[in-house]
């Protein structure tokens, strides 16, 4: 326990004689005032747009979510918190809920376990890995509708590259597109594949700013390639894993084009986001019961993302 | 991270969540009526309006319409200098033209002067009133509503009132592999009922070495349209009027046989996205698809190609094929003289001579019965079968074509006994739970009584 010291007299701030304790007003000045200024002239007009185009739209979704509306239709009737109720008192919550879980967590873990072991391959001092970078990222910035397409043939389990190579070990292709449960491993599957170069390029930056003579003295101390990996890169990497887990479930939450494209109807594949889709726009132009799920997933983003900022970020090391 | 929210904070967060709020609410449906959306049933009277100088038509180009339709648009062009369409891809199939609409009707912006219609998004836009009834264009224009063939105008028609104009009507079609048949020694015809297909199959698959004898059309590509024939084969159906009867036994009898031509005699597959693509590429030797793509199986296949009438089966052998495709509508949301172009143009696109051409390029049906399609025929001879089984075709079951989202669950229950082998009763006693929710949740309150 520390003990409180009772300040020395002469710590005392002098005072000027005449004036009080309290902090003094700051003027208006021309300075402070044309600072102001260009404040507002640079910040206004992202502020403007930002209410516009992302406050406007959200706060008019929570108002839709409590009225029972037929997209298209010019009336609706307000119904409270019933399309709430309703979503948490059907079957679909769990089936929703349960499919996004599985959806994030396994897109999550993948992108990043993966994108860590590719980026521990492009570390190495060996030929090629400017291209190897290349190639793996690729994929991040092509279009997720194109690569939905181009995956769709591949897993067309009557004429897809992946079905013919089955049937040339004697193997039928399974139901990838038809069967609910294939569908979401496929979905899975292509989104990691997309999404792992992205992981890999941010944990490559992080392990090649690592610093050489922490891992240099380890060596001395006998440490092997293991132990420095687990004792001081992947702790030194802390603040990179931290920062790639809050986008990739982010952007793993929000993803749409994929499943959008390769399983139009979402059997087995409507996470929270692609339902409210098919709810509203799909056939069931249940407009107000969409906007009720599209508030919910923005209140398990915003918990997730301060849980995050929270909890998790206390565990990073930065050095 | 630490947030400071004191009372001064807390007070301007306060005021500006409430005026958000209220800026929210500004725009959307209108609250204070607190009933439903009552369409515009009251015929429009088009006496002494001046048609609009500009429309836009929005077509999904069914059956890769867009050059027929362009060449429509240049033909009405030179006969109505005044009025000028804009055609417009708004979505490439069905679906994305409806929630096009559908987005537009809810911004109150951006409608079109003619919209693309298919059969299940009608209704909804009539409940919605966001389509108006074409009876005031029909009789300003003088339209001869005596030539259209009756079946697939009459599909357009609630509360006594025309909702819309047949323009790329379908019906589905059995197509063969004349060359699979021939070598299996199978007579040059469609099988005239599943029970007699049933025979043919194992020696198809024997002989063609295709993978399959027949191949289901894709599940999410309206497998409640072509399930319809095997449910009426069998005497059932997904409903009789509102009457849901998915689950009746001879609905379940019907989808039983189906998934055992799977699962038990192997014979038959599953589609996973388009099966007049896998029927072209030789991937089967039968399948089911629509009269809309009839020329691009011909131009693509590399084999001979026979059309029939679909099959019956153990109930009905006959009157076992549904109607379907797409119609025109005209919004509500524009004004009088955008509606009588766009009439205009309705008229025009569905004149005997615009209905032979749009056949002629993409395999739908003539809507006119004066369409000349002598020259059509003596092209592409097997649109006659398609115009031919017309007379033998059925309108669909209201489950599937007036409640919202049920083709969806119908494609899905399909996926779960087809690529799932789930049982087929308990799905569809599911099924037509959903489809009973959806009604009375979404259809019964809006039905006039």
């Amino acid at each position: 326990m520390t003990r409180q010291l009772a300040p020395h007299p002469a710590a005392k701030p002098k005072r000027p004689p005449g004036r009080s304790a309290k902090v003094p007003k700051r003027r208006w000045t021309a300075r402070t005032r044309r600072d102001f200024f260009v404040f507002l002239a640079m910040a206004l007009p992202n502020l403007v747009l930002i209410a516009v185009f992302t406050y406007r739209p959200l706060f008019s979704n929570m108002y839709y979510s409590t009225l029972d509306w037929t997209l298209g239709s010019p009336t609706a009737t307000v119904v409270g918190f019933a399309n709430y109720v309703t979503f948490f008192s059907s079957n679909d919550a769990p089936k929703v809920l349960g499919t996004t879980a599985v959806f994030t967590l396994v897109t999550v873990g993948g992108s990043m376990v993966l994108g860590l072991l590719v980026a521990l391959a492009l570390n190495a001092k060996i030929r090629g890995t400017t291209f190897a970078r290349s190639a793996v990222f690729a994929p991040y910035v092509l279009s997720g509708v194109g690569v939905g397409l181009v995956w769709l043939f591949i897993f067309d389990p009557g004429y897809g590259v992946l079905a013919w190579l089955l049937r040339g070990i004697g193997q039928q292709s399974p139901q990838w597109i038809n069967d609910p449960q294939l569908s979401l491993v496929m979905v899975i599957l292509v989104y990691v594949w997309k999404n792992l170069g992205y992981c890999a390029v941010v944990y490559l930056a992080g392990l090649q700013s690592l610093p050489q003579d922490v891992m240099e003295a380890a060596s001395l101390d006998g440490a092997n390639g293991f132990r420095r990996f687990t004792s001081i890169s992947l702790p030194l990497l802390s603040p990179t894993t931290f920062f790639l887990l809050i986008t990739t479930m982010l952007s793993s939450l929000q993803a749409f084009d994929l499943i959008r494209i390769m399983t139009p109807l979402g059997t087995g594949t409507s996470t929270l986001i692609y339902e409210a889709y098919l709810q509203a726009f799909g056939a069931y132009n249940r407009a107000g019961y969409s906007a009720a799920i599209s508030v919910v997933l923005f209140a398990i983003l915003l918990v997730i993302t301060v849980l995050q900022l929270r909890f998790v970020e206390r565990k990073v090391h930065y050095s | 991270m630490t947030l400071h929210l004191d009372r001064r904070h807390f007070l301007g967060l306060a005021g500006v969540s409430a005026s958000a709020a209220a800026l929210a609410a500004c725009g959307g449906p209108s609250t204070t009526g607190g009933g439903q959306a009552t369409s515009q049933a009251a015929e429009i009277d088009f006496k002494d309006v001046k048609p609009a100088a500009k429309i836009d038509f929005w077509s999904s180009h069914p059956g890769q319409s867009q050059d027929v339709e362009k060449s429509l648009i240049e033909k009405f062009h030179a006969k109505n200098p005044d009025i000028t369409v804009n055609l417009v891809t708004a979505g490439a199939n069905y679906e994305e033209i409806a929630q096009k609409f559908q987005t537009a009707q809810a911004a109150k912006s951006g409608l079109p002067g003619v919209v693309v219609l298919s059969d299940v998004w009608w209704f909804r836009y009539y409940t919605n009133g966001s389509i108006i009834p074409v009876d005031g264009l029909i009789k300003q224009l003088d339209m001869r509503m005596d030539d259209f063939q009756q079946s697939l105008v009459n599909d357009y028609k609630y509360d006594n009132k025309q909702w819309a104009l047949p323009y790329g009507r379908s019906t589905p079609l059995f197509y063969y592999n004349k060359d699979h048949f021939a070598a299996a020694g199978l007579p040059d015809r469609a099988p005239k009922t599943w029970d007699e297909f049933s025979q043919w199959a194992p020696k198809l698959k024997a002989s063609s070495g295709a993978q399959y004898a027949y191949i289901y059309p894709a599940l999410a590509g309206y497998a409640g349209w072509t399930l319809q024939n095997m449910l009426w084969g069998w005497g059932g159906g997904w409903s009789k009027e509102w009457d849901i009867t998915c689950n009746s036994t001879e609905s379940v009898a019907a989808l039983q046989w189906a998934q055992d031509s799977i699962y038990k005699d192997k014979w038959a597959g599953v589609s996973s996205k388009e099966a007049a693509d896998d029927f072209s590429a030789g991937l089967t030797s039968t399948t089911i698809s629509s009269t809309g793509s009839l020329l691009g199986i011909l131009k693509s296949a590399k084999f001979n190609v026979g059309v029939g009438f679909l099959p019956g089966g153990p109930k009905a052998q006959s009157n076992v094929c549904p109607t379907g495709g797409a119609g025109l509508g005209i919004p509500s949301g524009i004004t009088k003289e955008e509606q009588l172009a766009a009439g205009k143009f309705l008229d025009f696109v569905t004149q005997p001579a615009s209905t032979a051409e749009f056949s002629a390029a993409t395999g739908y049906m003539p809507t006119r019965k004066s369409a000349d399609m002598a020259a059509v025929l003596a092209k592409t001879p097997q649109i006659k079968t398609a115009m031919d089984q017309l007379s033998v075709t059925k309108v669909q079951d209201n489950a599937r074509v007036f409640l919202p989202g049920a083709d969806q669950e119908m494609a899905k229950a399909a996926a779960k006994i087809l690529t799932q082998q789930g049982d087929v009763k308990s799905t569809m006693t599911d099924l037509k739970n959903t489809l009973q929710s959806i009604y009375d949740r979404d259809v019964k309150p809006k039905l006039k009584s």
